[in-house]
């Protein structure tokens, strides 16, 4: 019988099922055939070593807010230097100027006509503190008609109601639900909140623990709303969420003293307005103090930054959990302190009580 | 020339074609970052690679949907990207020898033990020629032998002798490399 190919030698190193039964049963009884196999299996280990690189973290959300904007943009950024895979260099060398020109403008008007449709333009990667004064949140308030009691009180599973400048609705995955278990809460939502195995002093079990399906919130613009936004539709997705409250110990105050929130980031899509056209068009409300307008420009790139409200009259500083930026806030007089950050895989954390900023870290860096 | 990837001025792609697109990048994403970074061994520059790919592809598949065709474009693209990139890094390495100019440290999560060895596998492979080369990466950033198969329109059944030989041609690189 003939010798086995180095063909099938090479795919026995990664798909033996599919090597026929006679090859390797000749390989069993073969001296020559064997030699060959190992020197092949060697080879094949060494490359696997070299190459086999674990992938890397990526973030798709922003990478596809990345490529988006490179595909509306004429220019360079719309011409990448990838050549056809398929067809040869010396082939791709004599394209014509006037061909290059026709495929440069072809993906300037694809990106501009794929702009009328749905795509992502906010996915924050990070938190930033955005110090706000009462007089910014009632001016908010009144340009949204979205103040303290809507965003704490319970979501209804659906509506919607007039804006200025178009109309919101919203819908919900589910109505808010309170759960056994911070692990019952986990297998609902699917994010990953670990109970902290330490808690401070004066804290007490978790006394409530409830979860809110994901929300998604539509804003359709009137056609007169403005430059760039008129007609669109803004499609925000926010949750879901787990919300973990700490009691007193037994026989104290009773009073909550801690309480532990994870959330998966909101997300935003556009039917064609941009992040900054949608920024410009925000910020350009009347009514809207203009500290706060340039507290919001000052924090940059609007695709990537989750802003925290820091009320005014409370301390703010900068810190880390678990490699993320975080913003942790403290009451001068130490009675309450929080921290938010948003991990590397897309949730949203918030840890605080009625406790001073070092319970709250050590708490904090147990869950983050 | 092949121009039927390119859109007409003034022509748009069909309704479906962004939220089609978006889902295709999202599902190609990882594999593509996954086989360039193989390659490069520099996340932020196998990032780039990416992007670079889906905005070409877009060219070519406004509209992929379930195309297996533009599944395995963006895979070999991804490769022959990749490779270029290196194949210029081991020209700029070259030109700054015979300038004299300094190599750049070593990054505060990379080792110069680890940074000298990508380097070797990366002079290595952009030694290798091209078919041999992306055989390597495509079937060792986890395709199997039918994906790499489509990938490089070749039979399932040449996969296995492309990779014997492109691992043994490796393998002698590796060698000369570290000689020198």
């Amino acid at each position: 019988m003939s010798h086995v190919t180095s063909q099938e030698l090479r795919r026995l190193v990664d798909e033996p099922m599919a090597v026929p039964d006679r090859d390797r049963s000749h390989l069993a009884g073969c001296g020559r055939c064997q030699a060959e196999s190992a020197e092949i299996a060697e080879n094949a280990a060494a490359a696997a070593r070299l190459l086999g690189s674990p992938a890397p973290a990526t973030d798709v959300d922003l990478e596809w807010i990345l490529v988006s904007e490179r595909l509306r943009q004429p220019g360079p950024a719309g011409r990448p230097a990838v050549r056809n895979p398929w067809r040869g260099p010396r082939r791709l060398a004599n394209v014509s100027v006037s061909a290059g020109t026709a495929a440069v403008v072809g993906v300037v008007a694809a990106g501009a006509a794929a702009a009328a449709a749905l795509t992502t333009v906010y996915a924050p990667t990070h938190v930033a503190p955005l110090p706000v004064s009462r007089s910014d949140l009632s001016a908010v308030e009144s340009i949204t008609h979205i103040g303290t009691a809507q965003l704490t009180g319970e979501v209804s599973p659906s509506g919607s109601r007039s804006l200025a400048f178009g109309e919101l609705s919203w819908t919900t995955a589910g109505r808010p639900q309170q759960v056994s278990s911070i692990a019952r809460a986990r297998a609902l939502t699917g994010l990953a909140l670990p109970a902290p195995a330490t808690l401070p002093q004066g804290v007490g079990a978790p006394d409530r623990v409830m979860v809110q399906p994901r929300v998604t919130v539509t804003v359709r613009f009137s056609q007169s709303a403005g430059p760039g936004v008129g007609g669109s539709t803004l499609v925000v997705t926010g949750g879901p969420v787990i919300a973990v409250r700490y009691g007193s110990p037994p026989g104290s105050t009773g009073l909550p003293t801690l309480a532990i929130v994870a959330a998966r980031r909101p997300v935003a899509s556009s039917t064609g307005a941009s992040a900054r056209q949608l920024e410009t068009f925000l910020l350009s409300r009347a009514g809207l103090p203009s500290g706060l307008t340039e507290e919001l420009r000052l924090l940059g790139n609007p695709s990537t930054i989750l802003p925290v409200p820091v009320p005014a009259g409370m301390w703010e500083q900068q810190t880390s959990i678990g490699g993320a930026t975080a913003v942790l806030v403290t009451d001068p007089d130490a009675f309450a302190s929080g921290v938010i950050w948003e991990s590397r895989s897309g949730v949203v954390y918030g840890v605080g009580g009625l406790l001073d900023k070092e319970d709250v870290l050590s708490v904090a860096r147990q869950v983050g | 020339m092949d121009t039927s990837f390119m859109t007409r001025p003034g022509s748009s792609p069909p309704p479906a074609a962004q939220p089609a697109f978006e889902r295709f990048f999202r599902e190609q994403y990882p594999p593509v970052v996954r086989i360039a970074y193989g390659v490069i061994g520099d996340a932020q520059a196998a990032q780039d690679v990416a992007q670079d790919v889906f905005i070409a592809a877009f060219q070519r598949f406004p509209d992929p949907g379930e195309s297996d065709q533009a599944c395995a474009w963006v895979r070999v693209a991804a490769a022959h990207t990749a490779l270029n990139a290196i194949r210029g890094e081991r020209r700029r390495d070259r030109r700054q020898r015979l300038s004299g100019a300094a190599v750049p440290p070593a990054g505060p999560e990379e080792t110069v033990l680890d940074r000298e060895s990508r380097a070797e596998v990366r002079q290595a492979l952009s030694r290798l020629p091209r078919q041999a080369a992306t055989v390597l990466v495509l079937r060792h950033s986890g395709l199997s032998y039918a994906e790499v198969a489509e990938a490089m329109n070749v039979k399932v059944g040449h996969v296995g002798t492309m990779l014997r030989r492109a691992e043994s041609a490796l393998r002698k690189e590796m060698q000369n490399v570290s000689r020198h």
